[in-house]
C-alpha cells in the first residue's frame, strides 16, 4: 500500500466529485444541493492544482482555481440568495417546488 | 478615429438602453428625452464614420484561438448601413415622442429600440462571422419584443412569435453556413472567406451560399417567407418604420450584397436570387393591390421593394441594390411615420373608413405624396433614380423575363401607391372620422424625412465612390452624378418603366371603366388577399414548431435532479467518446 | 502518510456534509472540506490560491451558508431522494470509474519538482481579460444578491400579480 501523492490527489478528487453528483442528484433541500455544487467544485479546484503541478506550471493551474473559487462563489452567493427568496415565496425549499415553470 | 466612432455607435445606443430602462416608467419625459438623445448621438457617431470608411480592420478584440478576434471593419457597405440604421432610427424615436406620449412601459419600448439599433450596427460592421450572427439573433429577438410591444393583445403576441419563429429558421441557414466555413477555413473572419471562396469544395461553397439565401430571404421577407412582415404590423408605427426601413429587413439584403463575391460563381445561385427577388416583388405588388389596411399595404410594398433590391444583387447590381435600400429606407420611413400620423389622428388603420383627411392634415399629405411619389418611381425624386438603376442592371446582368417581370410590378407599384393616396387624403369622407395635423416632434422628423426623399440622390455620386474605394471584391464601378444622371435618361430600361409606371397610374384613374376587366381578375384579386397560399405555408412552420416545442415538453420534467441525471448521462457519453476514440 | 490522512479527513468531511440531516452542520462539514482542500493545494504548490481558498471558501461561504440558514430555516421532511436510489448510484459509480479509469494510469507518477513563479505575472499577463470578467462577475454577484434580498417586499404582491 504505497500511493504516490498525485495517486491520493486523484483518489481525493474522483471522491469529491462522486460525492457531490450524489448530492445533486438525491437531495431535496435546494440548500444541500448547494452543498452538493461547493463539494463538486472543491475536487474540480484541486484537479486543476494537480494539472498544473503535473505539467509543471503549478502557477496556470492556480490562477485556474482562482477563477474556479470565484465563480464558485459567486454561484454559492446568488443560489443561497435565491433559496431564500423561494423560501419566503413558497414556503419550503423543496425542489419539487420549483416545477411551476413547466405549468 | 474610425475605432472610437464605431465604438461610439454600438455603444450609446446599448448604453441608452441601459439607462432609458434604469430610469425606470415613472419617469416618461425623462425617458423621452434620454431616448432621442441618445440615439441621435448614434446617428452623429455613425454619420462622422463615414469618412473614415476604410478596409481595415479598426477594431479588434483578440479573445483567444477559438472565436478568432472579433474585429470590426468600417468599411463603405457598413458604415452606410450603419448610417440609415441609426439615423432612421433615430428619426423613428423621435416621431416616438408624440406617437407613444401617455403610453405605459416606455422604458421596455426605449431600451428595446435602442437596443435594436446598436445590434443592427453591430451586424454591418463586424467582419467576424459568428459576431454576424450573434447580432443577427439579437435583432431577431428584438424585433419579436417590439412587434409583441402589446402583448395584452393576442393578434401583437402571434405576430411577433411568427416573426420570430420565421426568421430564426433563417438563422439555422445562417449558423449553418457559417460553420461550413469555419469547419473549413479555421477562421470567422468573412473578408477571407470572400478572398479565398474559391479555394473551397463546389458543394460546400453551394450549401454556404443557399444557407446564407435562406436566412436573407427569412429576415427580409423575401419569398417563400414573406408572411412575417404583414403579420407584424401589429406593432406600434415607428416600430413598423424602424423595422421596415432602418434596421431588420435589410440585415438580409446586406448579407447578399456583402457576400455576392463569394457566390456569385455557385452555378445557379444568382438565378435563385433572381427569382427570390422577383416573385417577392410580383406577389407582394399584387396583395398590395387588394390590402385594405393602411400598414398592410405599406408592408406589402416593403417587400415588394425589398424584392428589387435582391433582384438587383442576383443581377450583379451590388452599388444599384444598395441605393436602392438607401432610397427606400428613407422614403419608406417616410411613408410609414406620415401613415403612423394618420392613424394616430383617426384611430384605424382601415383604409375603407378614411378619406378625405388631406383637408384635415395638410402637412402629412403633403410628406406622404412625397413619399408615395418616391415609392412609385417618378422622375426627380430619389426612388425614380435607385430603380431606375436596379432595372438597368437588370437588363443588362439578368434574365429577361425576369426584366419584364419587374418592369410590370413598377407598374402595379404605381397602381396601388395611388390606390392608397386616394383612399387615404382624397376622394369623399366615408365616415366621421376627424383627424388633427401631425404635432410638433412628428412634424420634425416627417420633414427631415420628406426632405432627405427630394435630395438623397444627390449623393449617388460620392455614395458610390465610397463602395467603390473600400470593397475592392466587389467591383463596383462609381460614378460621379451627371454621368449617373446621362446614362439613366439615355437607358430604354427607364422609358419603357416610366411608360408602364404611366398605365399603372392610368388604371387607377380609369379604374371604373375597366370594372370589366377588374371582375375579370376577381380570382386573381382573391388569390392575393390569401396571399397566394405562403399564409398557410409560413403558418405551417409557425404552428409545426410549436407543435414539436409542445411534445418536447415532456422531456422538460422541471425537476432539478432529473436535470442533473441528464447531465451526468452527456458526460457518460463524452467519457465514452473520449476513451474509444472517434 | 500526511496526504493519506487528508485525503481520508476530506473525504469524511464531504461525505459527513451530504449525510448530515441538520443543514447547520452541513455546512460546518463543508467548511471542514474545504479547509483541507487548502491544505491539500498548499501542499501541492499552491500557497497562494490555498489562502484564498481558505478564507473565501472556508470563511466567507460558511459565513454565507449560516446566514442564509438562519434566515430560510431548517426544514424537516425532505429526505427521501426524488430519483430510485440504485440508478444514481449506478450512474456515479459509472462516471467516477470511468473518469479514473481514464486517468489513473497516466498520473501513478512522482510529483515533479517544484518551479516557482509569480502568480500576479500569469494572472495579468496571459489571463488579463479572465480576470477583467472575473471582477465584473463579482460585482454582478453583489448586486444580484442585494437585489434579491433587498426586493423581497415589494415582490410579493408583484408575484401575486404574475400568477393571476
Amino acid at each position: 500500500m504505497n500511493l504516490s501523492p498525485s495517486m491520493l490527489a486523484v483518489i481525493a478528487i474522483l471522491g469529491l466529485l462522486g460525492v457531490g453528483f450524489y448530492a445533486l442528484l438525491a437531495s431535496r433541500n435546494l440548500i444541500k444541493v448547494i452543498v452538493g455544487l461547493q463539494i463538486l467544485v472543491k475536487g474540480s479546484m484541486l484537479a486543476f492544482v494537480l494539472a498544473g503541478r503535473l505539467v509543471g506550471n503549478v502557477t496556470l493551474g492556480q490562477s485556474l482555481a482562482l477563477t474556479v473559487i470565484v465563480v464558485d462563489t459567486i454561484v454559492a452567493v446568488i443560489g443561497l440568495a435565491i433559496s431564500v427568496q423561494i423560501r419566503r415565496h413558497f414556503g419550503t425549499l423543496d425542489v419539487k417546488a420549483l416545477t411551476t415553470l413547466r405549468r | 478615429m474610425a475605432a472610437t466612432f464605431i465604438l461610439l455607435s454600438i455603444g450609446i445606443p446599448w448604453l441608452g438602453a441601459l439607462l432609458v430602462w434604469w430610469v425606470g416608467d415613472q419617469h416618461p419625459k425623462l425617458q423621452h428625452t434620454l431616448a432621442v438623445v441618445f440615439s441621435v448621438l448614434a446617428g452623429a457617431a455613425a454619420l462622422a464614420l463615414i469618412p473614415n470608411a476604410a478596409t481595415a480592420a479598426a477594431v479588434t478584440f483578440p479573445v483567444g484561438g477559438l472565436f478568432g478576434d472579433f474585429t470590426f471593419i468600417p468599411d463603405g457597405l457598413g458604415v452606410f448601413l450603419a448610417a440609415v440604421a441609426t439615423v432612421v432610427g433615430s428619426l423613428a424615436v423621435i416621431f416616438s415622442v408624440n406617437y407613444m406620449h401617455g403610453e405605459h412601459q416606455l422604458g421596455r419600448y426605449y431600451a428595446m429600440v435602442l437596443f435594436f439599433i446598436g445590434a443592427m450596427v453591430g451586424l454591418v460592421l463586424t467582419s467576424n462571422l459568428l459576431l454576424v450572427f450573434v447580432f443577427w439573433e439579437i435583432t431577431a429577438l428584438c424585433s419579436y419584443a417590439l412587434i409583441s410591444f402589446h402583448n395584452d393583445d393576442p393578434k401583437a403576441v402571434k405576430g411577433g412569435i411568427k416573426a420570430l419563429i420565421i426568421t430564426q429558421i433563417g438563422g439555422v441557414g445562417l449558423l449553418a453556413g457559417a460553420l461550413l466555413v469555419y469547419s473549413y477555413f479555421g477562421t470567422y473572419d468573412l473578408n477571407y472567406f470572400i478572398a479565398n471562396a474559391g479555394s473551397l469544395p463546389a458543394g460546400v461553397l453551394a450549401a454556404a451560399a443557399f444557407g446564407f439565401l435562406i436566412a436573407a430571404a427569412a429576415k427580409s421577407a423575401q419569398f417563400p417567407f414573406q408572411t412575417w412582415l404583414p403579420d407584424a404590423m401589429e406593432a406600434p408605427t415607428p416600430i413598423s418604420a424602424l423595422i421596415h426601413a432602418a434596421t431588420m429587413v435589410n440585415a438580409g439584403v446586406y448579407l447578399l450584397a456583402r457576400f455576392y463575391p463569394a457566390f456569385k460563381d455557385v452555378p445557379g445561385w444568382t438565378t435563385a436570387v433572381v427569382i427570390v427577388g422577383m416573385l417577392s416583388a410580383l406577389l407582394a405588388a399584387l396583395m398590395a393591390c387588394v390590402a385594405t389596411d393602411l400598414k398592410r399595404v405599406l408592408a406589402y410594398s416593403t417587400v415588394s421593394q425589398l424584392g428589387y433590391m435582391v433582384y438587383a444583387i442576383g443581377a450583379g447590381g451590388v452599388f444599384a441594390s444598395q441605393f436602392h435600400l438607401f432610397s427606400h429606407s428613407v422614403f419608406k420611413a417616410l411613408l410609414f411615420l406620415a401613415a403612423g400620423a394618420v392613424i394616430h389622428a383617426v384611430g384605424t388603420r382601415d383604409m375603407r373608413q378614411m378619406g378625405a383627411l388631406g383637408k384635415q392634415m395638410p402637412f402629412v399629405r403633403a410628406v406622404f405624396v412625397i413619399g408615395a411619389l418616391a415609392l412609385a418611381g417618378l422622375p426627380i425624386l430619389n426612388g425614380f433614380w435607385s430603380k431606375e438603376l436596379v432595372l438597368e442592371a437588370g437588363l443588362h446582368g439578368g434574365p429577361i423575363w425576369a426584366f419584364v417581370v419587374m418592369v410590370f410590378v413598377a407598374g402595379l407599384t404605381a397602381f396601388y401607391t395611388f390606390r392608397c393616396v386616394y383612399l387615404v387624403f382624397y376622394g369623399e369622407a366615408r365616415s366621421h372620422l376627424h383627424g388633427h395635423d401631425a404635432q410638433t416632434a412628428m412634424k420634425v422628423s416627417l420633414g427631415l424625412l420628406a426632405l432627405g426623399t427630394l435630395t438623397t440622390w444627390l449623393l449617388v455620386g460620392p455614395f458610390g465612390k465610397l463602395l467603390h474605394d473600400t470593397l475592392p471584391a466587389h467591383e463596383i464601378h462609381a460614378l460621379p452624378l451627371g454621368e449617373v444622371a446621362l446614362e439613366i435618361f439615355t437607358a430604354p430600361a427607364t422609358y419603357i418603366a416610366l411608360a408602364v409606371i404611366a398605365v399603372g397610374l392610368l388604371c387607377w384613374w380609369m379604374r371604373d371603366r375597366l370594372a370589366g376587366l377588374a371582375s375579370a381578375l376577381t380570382g386573381l384579386s382573391r388569390a392575393a388577399a390569401d396571399s397566394f397560399g405562403f399564409e398557410a405555408v409560413n403558418r405551417g412552420i409557425v404552428s409545426a414548431t410549436q407543435n414539436s416545442a409542445e411534445a418536447l415538453r415532456v422531456t422538460q420534467t422541471g425537476l432539478l435532479n432529473w436535470n442533473v441525471l441528464g447531465i451526468l448521462a452527456g458526460l457518460v457519453i463524452v467519457i465514452a467518446i473520449l476513451a474509444f476514440g472517434a | 502518510m500526511m496526504y493519506l490522512l487528508i485525503v481520508a479527513g476530506l473525504l469524511v468531511c464531504a461525505i459527513q456534509a451530504v449525510r448530515s440531516a441538520r443543514l447547520l452542520s452541513s455546512a460546518l462539514w463543508l467548511a471542514g472540506a474545504s479547509a483541507l482542500t487548502a491544505l491539500f493545494m498548499y501542499l501541492l504548490g499552491a500557497p497562494e490560491v490555498a489562502v484564498i481558498e481558505l478564507s473565501v471558501g472556508a470563511g466567507l461561504v460558511t459565513v454565507l451558508f449560516v446566514f442564509a440558514i438562519n434566515i430560510a430555516g431548517e426544514e424537516e421532511g425532505l429526505s427521501g431522494s426524488p430519483l430510485p436510489a440504485p440508478l444514481t448510484i449506478a450512474l456515479i459509480l459509472i462516471v467516477v470509474v470511468s473518469i479514473g479509469w481514464l486517468a489513473l494510469p497516466a498520473l501513478n507518477i512522482e510529483l515533479p519538482m517544484l518551479i516557482p513563479m509569480n502568480l500576479s505575472s500569469i494572472l495579468w499577463g496571459s489571463r488579463a481579460i479572465d480576470v477583467l470578467l472575473q471582477i465584473v462577475l463579482i460585482f454582478a454577484g453583489t448586486l444580484g444578491m442585494l437585489g434579491m434580498l433587498g426586493e423581497s417586499k415589494p415582490a410579493k404582491p408583484h408575484h401575486k400579480e404574475a400568477q393571476e
